[in-house]
């Protein structure tokens, strides 16, 4: 039971670093690795503020994650609009390595750690059976995050002109949408999710390194592709299927748990080979991509 | 004063040439006809107007005030709409929230919902059909909520790119009887077409484009008479 709670956890965990990184996508077409790097300055914030109260802490993280994302749409991404796919993704690329090296300067190469929510590492029974807090916590985050991004996107102006511009962005332009507002939105909104990514993980694991969220943001991608990248919700959907497959992998294969990547990987190529779109592609949404 | 300015316009893609000079104005509440063949550069001048495509020199103004150099967010909010060619709805939107991106565009916000009215008492299929996806509506149905979208903005200007085309020609009437209503509450038209007797015969004058410059400027009288419509559109010897 524990096992299945987990996996739904990290599964959650996986949806909300996807639904960050495939926001970003939708209104620019990049795939932006510098998300990582979010998730990182996030978890670094939280352990260096571990002595404010959490909430404060957290809400610190956001805001600095929500800047620098800001930040790196003004100072980079905006000039480079234009230019083509590749060359956007090699410069999310250097921005990915250029703050890993920066955050080295900052904080150090070896781990930062702080234990962070402490509370939260416990268990409690219920029902003759053992689950511990950090779990239950992670997966009501989630699903309280799923539903408030699922409100802005399905309800909200903001949410309508992030849908229009993710299809066409000059049509939603020449209707009056301010391309520079709502793409500094969606990078604001992706620090934020990446922010919570980021506390979610230094709960779990409280050694901070300047790579700490290379890792899920990696397969976050993969779950993008899995699900679908032309829409938020097969996004969200494919980074729960990585980590939830992931966790599951994790905790059965035992001593095999090294090969946990492997059969991730094939059941991506499984998957992919079924429907090549992702698991919610229609057709006609395959031919814009 | 002129409500359209356009003067020496030149534009291109890159290092791509398109346009080479067009002038041309237009009076409020009039409209104006834009036909010439494919390639000609019509829908690249519609787009350099409304802000989508940079200008190498020249100018536009609108009601005097120029808004060359503007981008198509802020055209939009200065009343000039463009409906682009192929329509461009979101076929995912419903119909309704295909309206309310047509309201981004809007300066007067209180109002907005009078504009609603307005644009579903000119097109009663918006209403009616409101919760559709907007994909799902058929090609003359689109066209007027393309059309719907960019009126509700409040435009002085509406520039349409094509609205008639992939449409039957019972569905090409009714379109352009709606723009006879929408021209008689105020708004001045430019409207692109490949049809040129149509457009001709609508508009109060219809310029010729052939090879990024206005060869022509026609009258309605002149779309009575196809030799010199024949002529003018496809060149001397024709
Ligand atoms: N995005 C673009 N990039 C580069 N060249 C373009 C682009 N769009 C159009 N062109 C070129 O500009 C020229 C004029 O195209 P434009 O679309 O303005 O013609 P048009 O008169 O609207 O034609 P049609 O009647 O077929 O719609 C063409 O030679 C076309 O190849
Ligand atoms: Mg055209």
């Amino acid at each position: 039971m524990q096992a299945i709670l987990d996996a739904i956890s990290l599964g959650g965990t996986y949806a909300l670093a996807a639904l960050g990184l495939g926001l970003v996508f939708g209104v620019m077409r990049l795939v932006n690795f510098a998300h990582a790097e979010l998730i990182t300055i996030s978890a670094y914030v939280m352990v260096v503020t571990n002595d404010l109260p959490l909430l404060i802490s957290f809400l610190l993280a956001s805001l600095v994650a929500a800047l620098l994302a800001i930040l790196t749409e003004l100072a980079i991404y905006r000039r480079l609009r234009g230019t083509g796919p590749a060359i956007m993704l090699i410069a999310s690329f250097g921005l990915s390595v250029g703050l890993q090296k920066s955050y080295e300067l900052i904080f150090g190469a070896l781990p930062r750690s702080a234990a962070v929510a402490p509370w939260m590492t416990g268990s409690f029974e219920f029902a003759g059976l053992n689950f511990t807090i950090s779990s239950l916590v992670t997966v009501a985050i989630t699903i309280a995050i799923l539903l408030a991004m699922g409100y802005l996107v399905e309800r909200t102006t903001l949410g309508l002109q992030l849908r229009a511009a993710a299809t066409d962005f000059k049509t939603a332009r020449l209707l009056g949408v301010r391309s520079n507002r709502l793409i500094g939105s969606a990078f604001a909104i992706s620090g934020i999710l990446a922010s919570a990514v980021g506390f979610i993980l230094v709960v779990e694991n409280p050694q901070v390194d300047p790579m700490f969220g290379l890792n899920i943001t990696i397969l976050a991608l993969v779950g993008i592709v899995i699900g679908g990248i032309s829409s938020l919700r097969g996004a969200a959907l494919g980074g729960f299927i990585v980590g939830f497959i992931l966790s599951i992998l994790n905790t059965f294969l035992g001593n095999a748990r090294v090969y946990a990547y492997s059969y991730l990987f094939l059941a991506v190529v499984i998957i992919l080979l079924v429907r090549p779109g992702g698991i919610l592609s229609k057709r006609n949404e395959m031919e814009r991509v | 004063m002129a409500i359209l300015e356009v003067k020496d316009l030149q534009a291109g893609y890159g290092k791509v040439d398109v346009l080479f000079g067009v002038s041309f104005s237009l009076e409020p509440g009039q409209s104006l006809g834009i036909v010439g063949p494919n390639g000609a550069g019509k829908s690249t001048l519609m787009k350099a107007i409304a802000g989508e495509v940079a200008l190498k020199s020249g100018s536009v103004h609108l009601q005097g005030s120029p808004i060359s150099g503007k981008k198509p967010e802020d055209v939009v909010r200065l009343g000039l709409s463009l409906v682009p060619e192929g329509r461009q709805i979101f076929g995912g939107l419903t119909v309704t929230e295909n309206l309310m991106l047509g309201l981004t565009g809007r300066r007067d916000k209180a109002s907005s919902k009078q504009a609603l009215d307005q644009v579903r008492g000119l097109f009663p299929v918006l209403n009616t059909h409101a919760e559709y996806q907007a994909g799902m509506l058929s090609g003359g149905q689109q066209q007027q909520l393309a059309i719907a979208r960019a009126l509700v903005a409040d435009p002085k200007v509406l520039l349409l790119d094509e609205p008639s085309l992939g449409l039957a020609p019972t569905v090409i009437m009714d379109v352009f009887s709606k723009l006879k209503e929408i021209i008689a509450l105020g708004t001045s038209v430019v409207i692109v077409e490949q049809r040129a007797h149509l457009v001709t015969a609508f508009a109060e004058k219809t310029l010729i484009i052939r090879a990024g410059k206005v060869q022509a400027t026609l009258t309605p009288e002149d779309a009575k008479d196809e030799v010199a419509l024949r002529r003018a559109y496809f060149g001397a010897g024709a």
